[in-house]
């Protein structure tokens, strides 16, 4: 009954599976990691109303390197200074998704159950943007 | 055999004791310590009583309004809300026991079917699981089950509902989210769906198809930051209008020597006092068992979907919320006053339905139809889930809810399968 959207579905787990094995150059890591130096710096002297987007941009970098961890760091700390649902949450969810299924794939419920109670947190934060509670 | 009696019939016959030993069941499969199992078993009997003591705030509320109504507009006028449902099925009709045994088996039924199938699902909305399970249990019990097959019967037909609600929103997404990694974990979407279908008919297609993302709207509802407030936003004008319509002679004789619009404008409030203390226990009630369950389910189906709540699909769609949360709440008031042209009753609009569901929808009617799509099929939204509530009022009525109705319209879908399709086979055979 539910067999729709079959063919899309394998579709889109080729697609998935292409994003991840997208290989980066040494040249592109390297330019990554110089952006990030860089907003970090930038990070040191703007603004506090900058603070947010500044880590959440320094969190995408960190996506884009494959080290999930430390963008799941700067991604929490920039919601945590502002709550936002832009690409920051969207990556840190399914980064949190991923942890999720890594631990229980390990049968850790500890861990487990720090990213499912990590994933309520990212629906309130849906909840209150889109009520505009701040 | 005394004390074996005395306890089957005494202690576990109730049902805060019932829904207690579930948490226990949880807690030590979890392999929690004695102080954590202990602690947290009487937590959740803790919030099985507050929820029971919001209950009876909300049937006194309810009550007088349904009085004041009665004798204002000549007709019933029904407040859907599944909170007052919940609380009143497990409370005032004594089905708590059985609400509780059903929640479990869904959880069960939904591991086994996530566990053998293809359809890899784990509904994590533990509050969407308790309304389903209130449901299929009040539904059960008025097509005449009884005992283990109306727990049985319930948690297999909510844990089809736990698989097939997500399995049937995960098209739509896909590629809302452009990922196959989450789900969906609502029991509005047969109303998602609906307001797709209606999308797909009557929005916009091909070229023509422009995104409500592509509109400058307000970017928040700044109106709805606190839900307690919102929900009391609608119940002080449309107590304190009823009570007038009623008149003040009539209204007096309730009101005691209290103003007879203070009297309804302090019973709007006790409403909404009460939705706050039954929320506050189902939050107690499932705090413990929840996190223990899903953690459960989570490991024994390794390569599961989770399927959460509808903020969720929020950000993908900001404008979409918008739209849906106001073309429903429109819909809705056009039922309103139409269904009781057709003998059904009157159901008042519901705030927090609108916007979540009417939210979600907006995102599906968007996707599906743009921005035409959006709007006539957020107001065909809006028509419809008024209407499956109001085709529950009659059994409702016969079974003692007071002046209520329910509102997630899988749990209404689920309740008329059991109304039109198993009671009558129950009946046949």
């Amino acid at each position: 009954m539910f067999g729709f959207g079959r063919k899309k579905d394998k579709k889109t787990k080729k697609d998935a599976q292409q994003e991840e094995t997208a290989v980066l150059t040494p040249e592109d890591k390297e330019q990554i990691q110089l952006s990030i130096s860089l907003k970090e710096q930038e990070f040191e002297q703007a603004a506090e109303e900058k603070h947010a987007k500044i880590l959440e941009e320094i969190g995408m970098a960190y996506v884009e390197l494959g080290d999930d961890d430390r963008a799941i760091d700067f991604l929490e700390k920039s919601i945590q200074i502002e709550k936002s649902v832009g690409d920051g949450y969207k990556n840190l969810l399914r980064l949190y998704n991923k942890k999720r299924a890594e631990a229980a794939k390990a049968n850790d419920d500890k861990t487990l159950q720090i990213y499912l109670n990590k994933m309520d947190q990212l629906m309130q934060v849906s909840k209150d943007v889109t009520r505009g509670v701040r | 055999m005394g004390v074996i009696n005395f306890i089957i019939e005494n202690i576990l016959t109730q049902a805060s004791v019932t829904i207690a030993l579930i948490a226990m069941l949880g807690l030590i499969l979890q392999k929690k310590s004695a102080g954590q199992v202990i602690s947290g078993s009487l937590k959740t009997m803790l919030g099985f009583m507050v929820l029971a003591a919001g209950s009876s705030i909300i049937v006194g509320s309810l009550t007088y309004f349904g009085k004041i109504f009665a004798e204002g507009f000549q007709m019933q006028g029904i407040v859907p809300s599944i909170e007052a449902i919940n609380g009143q099925a497990m409370n005032e009709l004594g089905l708590g026991r059985d609400i509780a045994l059903t929640f479990l088996a869904i959880f069960i039924f939904n591991i086994i079917i996530a566990r053998f199938t293809r359809w890899k699902y784990i509904f994590l909305t533990g509050q969407a699981i308790l309304w389903m399970a209130t449901m299929t249990t009040v539904f059960g019990y008025f097509a005449g089950l009884r005992g283990i097959a109306l727990i049985l019967v319930g948690g297999f037909i909510g844990g089809v509902f736990a698989v097939a609600m997500p399995a049937i929103a995960q098209p739509f997404v896909r590629k809302i989210t452009g990922s196959d990694e989450i789900a969906l974990g609502h029991f509005c979407t047969v109303g998602y769906v609906f307001e797709a279908g209606v999308a797909k008919v009557f929005g916009d297609k091909g070229e023509k198809k422009k995104s409500v993302e592509d509109l400058k709207l307000p970017a928040q509802l700044e109106f709805l930051q606190d839900t307690y407030l919102s929900v009391m936003v609608v119940m002080v004008p449309l107590y304190i209008i009823t009570a007038a319509f009623a008149g003040a002679e009539f209204s007096s004789t309730l009101a005691g020597d209290t103003h007879y619009l203070m009297f309804a404008f302090l019973q709007a409030i006790q409403f909404v006092v009460g939705v706050y203390v039954l929320l506050a226990g189902v939050r107690l009630l499932l705090g413990e068992i929840v996190p223990a369950f899903r953690g459960i389910a989570m490991r024994l189906v390794p390569n599961a979907k989770p399927a959460l709540d509808c903020p969720v699909l929020f950000p993908y769609s900001p404008n979409a919320v918008i739209v849906g949360f106001i073309t429903t709440t429109i819909g809705c008031v056009i039922a309103m006053f139409v269904l009781p042209v057709f003998g059904l009753a009157m159901i008042l609009p519901g705030m927090l339905t609108a916007f979540f569901a009417g939210g979600t929808a907006g995102i599906f009617g968007n996707q599906v139809g743009g921005r035409r799509g959006a709007v006539i099929g957020g107001v065909a939204h809006g028509f419809f889930i008024t209407l499956l509530p109001a085709l529950l009022v009659t059994i409702f009525n016969s079974m003692g809810f007071v002046n209520a109705t329910a509102t997630d319209v899988d749990t209404v879908a689920a309740a008329l399968l059991y109304a039109w399709l198993i009671g009558p086979l129950l009946k046949a055979f």
